[in-house]
This record gives C-alpha cells, structure tokens and sequence, in this order.
C-alpha cells in the first residue's frame, strides 16, 4: 500500500513538472501585434482616423487646463480676460509669465504624437497598394504638416514677423517613425519648406472630398493658404485661397454654426458627440450654466465693445451674457460662447471647428494688399463682411483698408486659435485695455497689459522637461 | 487547568529533603497559559536536564542556588534560581530576543540558530500589543533593522511604502518587497484585507541567502506572513479580543488666518499691488463696516466642519485547540475606522478564516488554510483641486460660509427648501460634495492554500502545495443628479454621471518540492528541490453612464446613455525551477547554497529565463570549546552572498510592438499602446552581507548587526524617449544602482526578576545609496515624480531644483544662486547653457532609520512606547508653498506666518513682499520650499493590565488582559506640517506609481493619532 502511493505521487509530480512549460508565452488580449494592424484597405481606415483622434487631445484641440492649441492663441492675446471667478487656469500664459517649468509641453508633445502616428502610416503604406493609398498618404502629410506648423508658429519666429526671423531657430521637423531619435531644431526657413513640401504633396493625393471629420482638397488649400500667408508669399496664399471651393457661412446662418445646428462655411470640424467622443472641451473659457457661470476668461470689454451691436451678426453668435450670484450679489459676464454648449446641451461639448472658408477670403484681402492690389483686397473682405453685417462697412483705402482687414479677421477668429499669432506675424505687439473682467468693464483687470512687439515671449519656451531628454535640442533665446 | 493545583499542593506535602539536593518540579505553560510539553529545563553550567511531559510538567534534581534554565522555541528563555520552595511553575513569554527564534522562509521552517543570515521576525504577541490603525505594513515600521517604512497616507485601511534595505530599484512599484500569506502570493495594495489577529508570525527575509530562494522574486526582500494554527493535543481555546478607540487628525505645527486676520491680509497686498486682492472683501469692505462686521460674524472654522472625530472599533473571536491527529483555528473578525472626514464612512472590514491541520496517514499530512474578507472604504477624492477635502479646509477662507445666507444672515433656501451651498471663491463646495458626489471601494479577498507532505522513503519527504488569492474589487462614483459637480459639469439633458470599476484577479501557485534530510551524529543535510508555477490573471470592467432620473438610483440599469466601457483582461506567468541546500555540522558550522531558475512572461522570446543563485557561510564562535567566555551564550559570525531577480514594474506585455483601438468619428482608431522592445530581461540584484550575532548574559543581552552591499542592474524602467519621437519613454533594461547599510538591532533586559522586567531595544539603518550607471550615462528626468533627477554618482532620489538664496534685504525680492554661485533675482538668472538647478545630496530617502522602545512589566502591569524615527531625507514641501505664496494664492486662506514678508529695507528673515511682481515671483522652481523631514515618533504607547493567576482562579478566564493605548500621540520635528510625507495627492502620483515616495507633500489624507481602549480574553 506504502509503495503504491508513493509511485503514485511521484507521478503526480513529474506531471506537474513538465505541464506547463509553454505557459510563458502569452500574448495580449486588448491589443495586438502592430504588423498585424497596417494590412487591409481597412487597417489604413482606421489608421489614418487615429492620426485624427490625436487632434482631439488635451494639448492640441482639446480643452487642457494647461493651455492648448484651442486656448493659448486667445488666451495670450487682447481677446480674452482673466476671470477671478473661476479656477484662474492658464494664468501664466495670460501673464505672459511662462518659462522652461512652465509653458506649452502638453501641446508639444501631443503635436509630435500625432506626427509619430502620420509616420507610421507612412511607413506602412510603402507597401501598400490599395485603392485608397494616395488619399490616405495625403491625409497622413497634411496631418503631419499641420502638427509641425502648429509647433513652429508657437515655439518659433513666423517668417513675416522680423528679418531674422528665417534664419532663426524653427523645430525639429521630425518624418520617421521612429522613437529612438534625438533630433536638433531646423531654422524657420527650413521648417517652413519641409512644411510646404509635405502640403503640396497632400494636395496631390488627397480626395477632393472625406468623411466627416477629416481633411480634404479644400482644407489642404486653405492650409497652404495660411502657410504662405505666414512665408509672406502672396501670390502663392491668393491661388491657394481660390483653390478652396467652400463658400463663407451666410448670415442667418453664423449663431448656428456655433450651436451646432449649422455645418455652412466650414471646411475641416470634428463631430463631437458621445460616445465616440463627446468631450467637454469648453471647459477651457468656461463651466456651469449661463446664469450659474464660472468663467476662466471672458470676452476682453475692448473686444466685445469691437462688434457692433445688432449690425454685426458675430456678436450675438461670439459672445453671450452670463452671470453668477454669490453671497446674494450677481456678476456679469461677457461669455465666451463659441465652446459654450450647444442649446440646452451638456455645457462645453460642442464640436470641433478646425478651418473655415472665411480664411480663406481674409487670407486673400491680406495677400493682395500686400501685393498693392487694393481692389481685390477689398472684394475679397468684402466678401465676408457681407456675410456678418446688415450694414456692412466698406469702401477703405490704403491704411484704412489694413485696418479694416486686420480688425475683420480679429473679429471672424475670435477664440478661434488665430489672434496671438496674427499680431506676431504682423510685429504687432499684444495691448490690453485695463478693463476689468466684469461685463461692464469693471472688476479685476488683467495683470499684464502689453507684451511689447519684439519680445522674446513671442516666441514659447521649450520645456526643461524636453531638453532634459533631448541633449540636441536648443533652448530659445531669453529663457 | 485550574484542577491541576490540588496536585501542587499534594507534592509540596510530599517534598523530599537531600542533604544537598531537592526535587524541583512544576508546570511549564505558555502565555496562553497551556501547558508546553517538550520544554527543555537544563541546570545552568552542567549537562543536567530535563524535558516536561505531556502535560508540561517536569522534574529535575538540583540544589539551592542553582539557576534553572527554560527553553523552548519561539518562546523567550527564563532562567530562575533555585531557593527553598521546589515546586517552580513557569509561564513562558513569548519573544523574539531568543535565538530560538523560528525562521520562516516560506519554503522551510528553520532555528536561527543555525541560519547564517539576519532575518526579523515578528510574532502574534507582539502584533497584538502594538495593533497598527491603518494597514499592518505600517506595522514594520521600526521594528526591523533595514526595513523603512513611508505610511502612505492616514486614510483607514491604507498601506505604506516598505523598502527593505533601500530602493532597489527605479521602477514604480519595484521596490516593493514580495508579499506572501501562507503560500500565496499578494498584492501590498491587499495587505489590508487581512486582520491582524489572524497572524502567527511575520518574517522580513532581508538578505541574499534567503530571499534568493525566491530568485525572481525576492530582489526587494520578502516579507512572509503565516496565519495562526491549533495546538495539538489542547483543549479548545476562545479567545475575544476588542478595542474602541477615536481617532482625529494629527494637529499641525503652523496655524492658519482666522478671518480678521485673512482680511487684513488681503488688504495689506491689495496696496501692494497684488490686483487679484481687488475683488475680495478685504478690500471691498472697510473695517468697522457692517459688511466687514457681517463677515466676521459669520466666520467659519472649516477643518472643524469638514473633518470630525473618528472612530476605531474592532471585535474578533477566535476558537483553536486540536487533537492528537487534527489542529484547527477558526475566527470572524469585524473592524471598523470611520476615517476623520466628517459626511462618510470610512473604512470597514468583516473577516474569517479557518485553518486546519491533519495526520491522514502515518505518510500523509495536510493542512489547509483559508480565509475571506470583504472590506468597504469610502474614496474621497485625493487630487489636488478644489474636490479634495484636505485641500479645501486650507484653501477656504474663513469668511466664507458652509451655506449661501441672505443680508439677514439667515440660510438660503432652494426651491425644494434645501438650503444652497455656498459655492466659495472656489466654486466648488466640498461639504455639499461629500453628500452629493459619493465613491466608494469594495474589495473581497479569498487567500487559502492546501499543502500535502508525503513522506516517501526515509528521508525524503515530497510536499504539494497550493496557493490562491482571490480578489475581487468594485469601485464606485456617482456624479448624483442635481449635485455639486453635475451642476456645473453635468449634460442638463442628462443629469448625473455614474462609474462603475472593477476587477477579478487570481493569483495561483503550484509548488512541489521534494526534501532529503539527513542526520549524521554532528552533521545535519537537507537539501529541497523546487517546481513552482505561477500564474496572475486580472480581468477589469469600467462602466460609465449618465442620465439618471433621481438620486437614490445609484446603478446603471436606469441611465439613459453609456458613454465609457471597457472590458480588460491579462495573464502573467512565472515557471520556477529551484534547489536549495543546507547544512551544519554540530550547529557550529553553518553552509548554504541555492540555485533558482526562473522563467517570466512579461520578457522577450529568448530573455524569458534568468538564473539565480547564492550561499552562505557562518561560524557560532561561542560554541567552540576553546571559546571559554562565560558572559557569551553565541557569538555568530556570518557572510553571504546572492542573486535576485524582479520583473516587476514594466507591463505584462513590454517587449511587445502593440495596437490597440479607440474611436472617432466614421469608425474605429488606431492607438500604438507598446512600443517594441524584445530585448527586455531580468533586472538583477546581488546583495553580499557580513553579519554578527552576539547573546549575552544568558540572552538578557542581544546584538545583530549586518553590513550589506546590494547591487542592482539592469534596471527595469521606462527609458525616457525624446518628446519629438512622440512617446515620452520606453520599458528597457539599464543603468546600475548601489544600496550599501549597516545595520545594528539592540535589546537587553534592564532589570530581570520575576516581578519586575524591563526590556529596551532598538534598531537603526545607516543608509548609503547611489546611482552608478544610467543609459549613455545621461541624466534622466523620472516621469511620476516632480523635480527628482537621476545622475550617475548621486545619490537615488535626488531633489533638483534652483537654489533659493533667500530675501533680498534691501529690495524684498527673492534671490537664487546662479550656476557661477552668485546671487541673482529670477530675471537675472545667467541664461548660458549652465543649468542653474543643482543637486544637493539631498534624497527622498532617509540615511538614517529605525525604532526604539521601552517595555515595563511589572507583575501584571505592562508599559510599552514603540518610537519610530526617520533622519537625512528632503521634502519639497508644496502646501507651505501655497500656504505662504507671497500673494500668488491671496484668494485662498494663507497660514498666518504669510504675514512675515519684507517690508522694509533691511529687513531678514522674512519671506519675499509681495511688492515683488507675482511674474518675479512665481518665475523660478527653487528648493525655498525643501525641508529635512527628520522625525521621531511616538508611534504607540501602551498601559496594560494582565489579571494574575490567583484573580484569574476567581474567573472563568484562562487569560485577562486590559490595555489603554494611544498612537502618534507624540511627534518631534522642525518640518512644516506632518513630516511622515507618503503619497502627495493620489491622483496626481498615485501610491502604485510613485517612484520617490515623499517628495513632496500635497494634500493627501493627513495622518492621525488615536486613542483606544482595549481587552484580550480568552477562555
């Protein structure tokens, strides 16, 4: 009995010995092996809508407390004041107070993230010989141009903005999916050209027309537009403008654009509904209701004063009259509306707007003012003020005319990412009233009311971070 | 045992008289009071001896004024001295200051005496006598040489940061030791899922020789925790034991404004030019106003609102004896902390557990153990924002009100006759939010094990063995509709926003191991082959809905839109092949060796298998006959020397290049979510150590001290990846760590007589660590932590930040030292290529660490103070930094030292004026802020009573035990606040993925002290 139980035993346990041998090799069960995902026309499809989903991120078009794409380029302008009734979010970028601790590293990062993800289709779609190749190789380029451009219009000089400013550092414009790198920063000149490169080839390839959400010959266009503007090419920003087909939103319809219940002028905008997305990006201007608000900024006074009542649709469509009370005393504000909410929605989720046809006509007005070309200028804002005003104002010349052109587009891009960089291409400097943050122009002012023309707060610092990891990466001058 | 006396007394009647000798005899028991059969009584200096019988009794022949010595294992040696009575009945104590102290390895049981190693060990008096409040890994602390503990935060049922002999590696969650409850593997997070009158014994296996038996494992110690058993042969024994105590949070060395105070602040910084002061009452209002009078009359005291005073209760039953083939030991237990936030719960715990033991066969032997508990612990947010409790109680200013008040002053009521939360200057209501945005834990953990000993052949036994740990956790948080967060982040149409997580995980062990032992006169062999597999699979849910239509329905069967889901699923593997070897030769000469091959399936195809190995010598000195030191009972001198591995702290997945899929508009997105690395390998640690044992003075006197020096390399960690390749770093294998310590452990009996005892001991680590190789030998910015560098030739942990060269006397601004060493305000700074941060020396981790303590016995009486104390580590102490901003913060509540700014030239000491523009001040990340966290602690101080014998006769009681105890009553430090600085806000670096815990202080949960009262019963 003793030794039929020990043999079993031992038995037993030479089987467990040798069982489980192969148990080591596991392979995941939420994901998979990269090879396997950039094959059919399919994986491209999805591919290339993950290079998109990289927009929606916190740094770039989402609503990061820290700043964003969506945010900075008002926040750090005249348009915008720092409310002292809500969380005081991105105050040292409204303070102009950022440095190497503290600046726009959630949006550097993303911007690269993106451009990692364009390179990965790339790379992939080398052998790849699919129906839809080119259009997915155009929409790859022009993703990763638009990163790159984002990058080199916060960190670097824009190439109109002084004359040193090609020659000065730009970014590492960065075309391999590959992680190990560590690269060093082009100059501007070199940055821009790798910019216009990757464009001009996405408008070869890219489908006149994509699903909802993406880019398109249109909105490549009116990117190239904007580029060249900022190269100060006129001529090539005036064919490239005329390139895009989309036509400026009518009047009746500029409130529902931004409610949501209007798609007329836009070129490139992301539905954001849940559950594919839904994300709460008006968080960055503002929280609560209309009579409940907790603004971060609101309308600057100067600027809300800039619209003209009643004649000038943009105001109703631009900013809203908010309150709070507390402690029995009810504030007033001039809202920021355009990430409001849609009506009666969840405050803040409304969609993304990335580029609209009247950039195209304003980008036009300025390149051919800069040609001397007076008249066309005027036709070409004239063709958006048409479209705002009752009574549109008309008929200015020489410096009025620039003016008149610069005051437009500040008025049509309000809170739409272009102000800070608007006035640093012009060599303009950025001048706050001393109003305060209330409605009526009084409560608290912002702390800092001017950020001289030829600052080199125009120009963002890399973040320490970013250098402590890239030893050939050059900090900017002043920081 | 009480019928025993009569037969006392019948033998005093009968007491024989030699001239020279007497027959001594007695009853030797335990500290249970059941008799210890097998104890050893030797006559001290001779070779006479004796053993007690079944019943523990025993007699010997002696003479007056000899002393008799009483030992058994895992008990504390007595020695008494023969005088005229010879009826001698001893109770033995349990202790830890014998060198019968039982090793436990988890594999083995051995006698320290003949382990050549330093191991601590913990038994189940000492954990009931100091009953730790939070979790018991908070109960190491101080207690075992090496062994530093960072409590992790104050909240009930929380764990602690351990590191066994420094920070052994640089990966998040590496350096923690390995957790194993009879056989079975768990999580530190899970510690606190077993009570602590289920433990028999906690073993801390520091070194090589030891740890290296569990290879890939073992590289940052283990810590083996063995639940209690029945006594054979007993009978069956109850035992009750409960507490109730109250606990509040530990008062801070700094106060804050009170409102005429903050309101005189605000308008002293308003004239200074801080605009942001404008619109605050402080300058809206004058002094002497009714406003300003309105406001000070409603002033309000809000860490008094927000926090209450907790209560701590405990209750557990426990019933163990066994027969001559059976032991068992069953218990239920219930604790309950409700935590010091006033609107919650807290912490609560039910539990049993059942152990068994059985002789199947003369062959065959099992046992079994199992136990389940099911804790609840309410989660308020700890993140640094204004929904953090513990932020809000500093950030509100003491003028604002709890609820919005009318010009009458009178609460405003809403339309359902509520009254309305003052949103404050935060707009964020905490005490409305406890109410209305509740979140809660729900953990049940299963640990069992079954283990079969065969005995095969002679001398070969093949043991089976089994170890599960089953957990499975809920959280839950729920946005109720029309509550404080849903109304202001809330979808209207869609009121309210529920979370749902979760998961099930199984950690199994399969160990079969076959032992030879062999006995051989003065030679003693065994030797242990090991197969061991190990698998850990985790599945995870998370839920998210919203659209609820009221508040009472708190599940998802009644929301109106899922707006996040996902299931999750992963396998880790570990096949292990092991011998171990030992011997000794007259337990004179000690030798050991081990060689451990393990495989894991977290590396790369061909890196899978890494080998482990060690050895170790040692030499019991006093055992020599040519050794004729009388005072010394053991003079032990060991070396060792040894390999571990760790593959923690890198993804299940790592090597592998992943995908993974979100959404966007039009369909599914591609995600990379790994990045390739197929060349991921074992990080390695070697740890040699030279260690002395000495008793002295038949055991009154004990030393241990160890010197070590642990080599970590092949780091595993995230390799930071330039932020231009997209990805911030990598899981890889580099750079090289050193741990190097000495540690001294020290007890000795003061006084010794059978009244009066009174013990004294401690122990210290002095610390030295350092960086040796980093890849490339660049410096690299660790993610999870806020100004931590690490460079090649500092030491771990490092704070690396602008030196703050104090206030400028003539101008009030603040100064820093430039990279040249100068002084320079913040826009002057040199802006070379020099970097003006620097590292000081100054680590996150302690030099030195350790505990003392003092234990008075007097008859029943008992006196005990367990002190912890921590010297040599730097926290950047961030809530000072808010809580004295310079005027950066004017519109929250500042601490009243805000007030000693510059104001005149020539004024020192000072903080910066807030003249200085907030740009100046806020521009430069300095260390003006870091401050030494040295601190000692009076952890636990404990008056006890123990009902004697001649009372206990009167009682239905076999034992009786009352105690008073009081817990972090007492702290000494110059820190700012509490210095035992873990976590700094959960959700900024949470507990699992800190890499220098106590950096930098948030607003985690604080710390509390407690005071409790107690009874331990058994019958």
């Amino acid at each position: 009995m003793r030794k039929i139980s020990t043999i079993f035993m031992f038995v037993v346990a030479l089987g467990l010995f040798t069982s489980c041998d192969n148990n080591l090799d596991q392979l995941p069960f939420d994901e998979f092996a990269t090879d396997n995902a950039f094959i059919t026309a399919q994986d491209f499809e999805n591919g290339i809508r993950g290079v998109y989903l990289q927009l929606t991120a916190g740094g770039f078009y989402g609503g990061s407390d820290a700043g964003s794409m969506l945010s900075a380029p008002d926040v750090m302008s005249d348009n915008a004041t720092l409310s002292q009734y809500g969380r005081t979010t991105k105050r040292t970028l409204h303070n102009f107070q950022y440095n190497a601790n503290s600046t726009l590293l959630g949006t550097y990062r993303n911007c690269y993230r993106l451009i990692y993800q364009a390179n990965q289709i790339l790379l992939y779609a080398e052998s790849f010989e699919g129906e839809s190749k080119d259009n997915i190789v155009g929409e790859a380029k022009a993703l990763r141009a638009l990163a790159h451009f984002n990058l080199v219009a916060y960190f670097g000089k824009i190439p109109t903005q002084s004359n040193d400013a090609n020659s000065s550092l730009g970014i590492a414009y960065v075309t391999d999916a590959d992680v190990t790198i560590e690269p060093s920063r082009m100059t501007v000149q070199e940055t821009y050209a790798m910019i216009l490169d990757d464009l001009l080839d996405a408008k070869s390839k890219i489908n006149a027309s994509n699903p909802e959400g993406r880019l398109n010959k249109n909105g490549v266009n009116l990117l190239l537009s904007r580029v060249y503007l900022y190269m100060g090419q006129w001529q090539n920003a005036i064919d490239a403008a005329n390139a895009v087909s989309t036509q400026v939103a009518a009047r009746a319809n500029v409130v529902g654009v931004w409610e949501d219940t209007s798609e007329d002028g836009l070129v490139f905008w992301i539905p954001n509904d849940a559950p594919t997305l839904g994300n709460n990006i008006g968080v960055t201007w503002s929280q609560g209701g209309v009579t409940s608000l907790i603004p971060e900024y609101v309308a600057s006074f100067e600027l809300t004063n800039l619209y003209d009542d009643g004649n000038d649709i943009r105001k109703d469509a631009y900013i809203f009259a908010g309150s709070v009370t507390s402690q029995g005393i009810t504030t007033n504000f001039n809202g920021i509306k355009k990430l409001f909410a849609r009506p009666g929605g969840q405050p803040g989720v409304v969609d993304y707007k990335i580029l609209r046809a009247a950039e195209a006509f304003l980008n036009k007005a300025e390149a051919y003012y800069n040609l001397g070309n007076e008249s066309a200028a005027r036709q070409a804002l004239d063709a958006v003020r048409s479209k705002r005003y009752l009574t549109p104002p008309s008929g200015e010349t020489g410096a009025a005319l620039l003016d008149a052109i610069r005051l437009e587009r500040r008025l049509e891009f309000a809170f739409e990412y272009q102000r800070f960089f608007d006035l640093k291409r012009w060599g303009l400097p950025v001048q706050r009233s001393n109003a305060g943050d209330v409605a009526d122009g009084s409560g608290t002012p912002s702390d800092v009311l001017s950020l001289p023309a030829g600052s080199n707060k125009f120009q963002l610092p890399i973040a320490q971070e970013s250098l402590d990891v890239n030893p050939n990466l050059q900090q900017n001058p002043g920081y | 045992m009480r019928y025993k006396l009569p037969f006392y007394l019948f033998l005093l009647l009968f007491q024989i008289s030699f001239a020279q000798d007497m027959l001594i005899s007695g009853t030797v028991i335990d500290d249970q009071g059941v008799p210890l059969p097998g104890a050893n009584i030797v006559i001290k200096g001779t070779s006479t001896g004796t053993q007690s019988d079944f019943d523990g009794n025993y007699s010997i022949n002696s003479a007056k004024g000899q002393v008799l010595v009483f030992s058994y294992v895992g008990f504390e040696t007595q020695e008494i001295t023969v005088a005229s009575s010879n009826v001698i009945n001893v109770q033995m104590a349990v202790g830890g200051t014998t060198l019968e102290t039982v090793v436990i390895t988890g594999y083995s049981r051995r006698s320290q005496t003949v382990t050549a190693s330093s191991t601590v060990s913990i038994g189940a008096a000492e954990i009931a006598e100091l009953s730790p409040v939070t979790s018991i890994d908070n109960l190491l602390q101080g207690k075992a040489a090496g062994v530093q503990v960072t409590a992790a935060n104050g909240k009930p049922g929380q764990g602690a940061f351990v590191r066994i002999r420094g920070v052994g590696s640089l990966t998040a969650g590496a350096s923690s030791p390995l957790y194993v409850v009879d056989g079975a593997v768990i999580d530190e997070t899970d510690l606190a899922a077993i009570p602590n009158e289920d433990i028999e014994n906690i073993s801390v296996l520091k070194d090589a020789a030891q740890t290296a038996i569990y290879g890939s494992r073992g590289a940052s110690g283990v810590v083996i925790i063995t639940t209690k058993k029945g006594k054979r042969d007993s009978d069956g024994t109850v035992r009750f034991s409960s507490r109730f105590g109250v606990s509040s949070r530990i008062k801070p060395n700094f106060t804050m404004m009170n409102a005429e105070q903050k309101l005189q602040y605000e308008s002293e910084l308003f004239a200074l030019g801080v605009s942001a002061a404008g619109n605050l009452p402080g300058v809206t209002t004058t002094p002497g106003s009714p406003e300003r009078q309105f406001l000070l009359d409603h002033e309000v005291d809000w860490e008094d609102l927000i926090l209450q005073q907790g209560i701590i209760q405990n209750n557990n039953v426990s019933f163990s004896g066994g027969s001559e083939k059976t032991d068992y030991f069953f218990s239920v237990g219930h604790d309950r902390n409700t935590g010091i936030i006033d609107q919650i719960s807290g912490f609560e715990r039910v539990s049993t557990r059942l152990n068994l033991g059985f002789d199947v066969k003369e062959w065959l032997k099992l046992s079994v153990t199992a136990g389940f508990s099911r804790s609840t612990s309410d989660e308020p947010r700890d993140r640094n924002n204004v929904q953090n409790p513990f932020r809000a109680y500093f950030d509100y200013n003491p003028y604002e009100t709890e609820f919005l008040l009318d010009e009458n002053g009178s609460v405003i009521l809403d339309e359902n006759g509520k009254p309305v939360y003052n949103p404050t200057h935060t707009t964020f209501n905490v005490r409305g939010a406890l109410l209305s945005e509740p979140a809660f834990t729900v953990q049940n953990t299963w640990l069992a094990s079954v283990s079969a000993d065969v005995s095969l052949i002679k001398n070969v036994t093949y043991t089976f063995s089994t170890g599960l740990n089953a957990t499975n956790n809920r959280f839950e948080s729920y946005s109720k509709p029309g509550g404080i967060l849903d109304s202001i982040i809330g979808d209207p149409n869609n009121p309210g926003n529920k979370l749902d997580t979760g998961n099930y995980n199984l950690d199994m062990t399969i160990s079969n191991r076959l032992n030879y032992n062999l006995e051989a006169g003065k030679h003693t062999f065994d030797v242990v082959g090991l197969f061991e597999y190990n698998t850990n699979e985790f599945n995870g849910y998370r839920i998210r809905s919203i659209g609820f239509p009221s508040a009472e329905l708190t599940t998802q069967s009644n929301s109106t839109q899922v707006t996040d889901w996902n299931t999750t699923r992963n396998i880790l593997t570990l096949i292990s092949y092991g011998a171990f070897a030992n011997y000794d030769y007259d337990q004179k000469y000690l030798a050991s060796a081990s060689v451990r091959y393990d495989g894991s399936s977290n590396f790369g195809a061909d890196n899978q298998f890494g080998l482990f190995y060690s050895g170790s010598l040692g030499w019991n000195v006093a055992k020599e006959n040519f050794f004729n030191v009388n005072a010394v009972d053991d003079l032990k001198l060991y070396v060792s020397y040894g390999t571990t591995g760790s593959r923690a702290g890198i993804s299940r997945y790592a090597p592998q290049g992943n995908v993974s899929y979100a959404t966007y508009p039009g369909g599914l997105a591609t995600n990379p979510s790994n990045l390739e690395n197929p060349e991921l390998k074992w990080e390695t640690t070697t740890t040699q150590n030279a260690g002395l044992e000495l008793n002295m003075f038949n055991n009154r006197f004990n030393l241990v001290t160890d010197y070590f020096i642990r080599t970590t390399e092949d780091l595993l960690f995230s390799v930071p990846l330039a932020d231009e390749s997209g990805f911030q770093s990598i899981a890889g294998n580099l750079g090289k760590i050193e741990n190097k310590g000495l540690e001294i452990t020290v007890s000795a009996d003061v006084f010794r007589t059978s009244d009066f005892r009174w013990t004294l001991g401690g122990n210290i680590i002095f610390l030295d660590h350092e960086i040796l190789e980093l890849p490339d030998g660049e410096d690299v910015t660790p993610g999870s932590a806020f100004n931590i560098l690490w460079r090649e030739g500092a030491k771990i942990n490092e704070h690396f930040l602008v030196r703050y060269a104090g206030v400028d006397p003539a101008t009030g601004a603040p100064l820093y030292y430039g990279a040249d060493g100068n002084k320079y305000r913040a826009f002057d700074l040199p802006e070379d290529e020099d970097e003006n941060r620097v590292l000081q020396g100054k680590s996150t981790i302690a030099d030195k660490e350790g505990g003392f303590f003092t234990n008075v016995k007097y008859k029943g009486f008992g006196l005990r103070a367990d002190f912890v104390f921590k010297a040599g580590n730097w926290i950047n102490n961030f809530v000072k930094s808010n809580l004295i901003s310079d005027g950066f913060n004017i519109d929250d509540n500042q601490a009243v030292d805000a007030f000693n700014y510059w104001r005149k030239p020539g004024d020192t000491n000072v903080y910066p004026s807030p003249l200085i523009s907030q740009d100046e001040l806020g521009a430069i990340n300095s260390d003006r802020f870091l401050e030494k966290g040295d601190y000692i602690r009076m952890r636990n101080i404990t008056f006890s009573y123990d009902f004697a014998d001649n009372v206990l006769d009167h009682l239905p009681f076999k034992s009786l035990r009352l105690y008073v105890q009081g817990q972090n009553l007492l702290t000494f430090s110059k820190f700012f606040g509490d210095p035992e600085v873990g976590i700094s806000s959960g959700e900024t670096i949470s507990y699992a993925a800190s890499v220098a815990p106590g950096e930098a202080t948030l607003y985690s949960y604080p710390n509390t002290k407690s005071i409790q009262v107690g009874l331990d019963v058994s019958f």
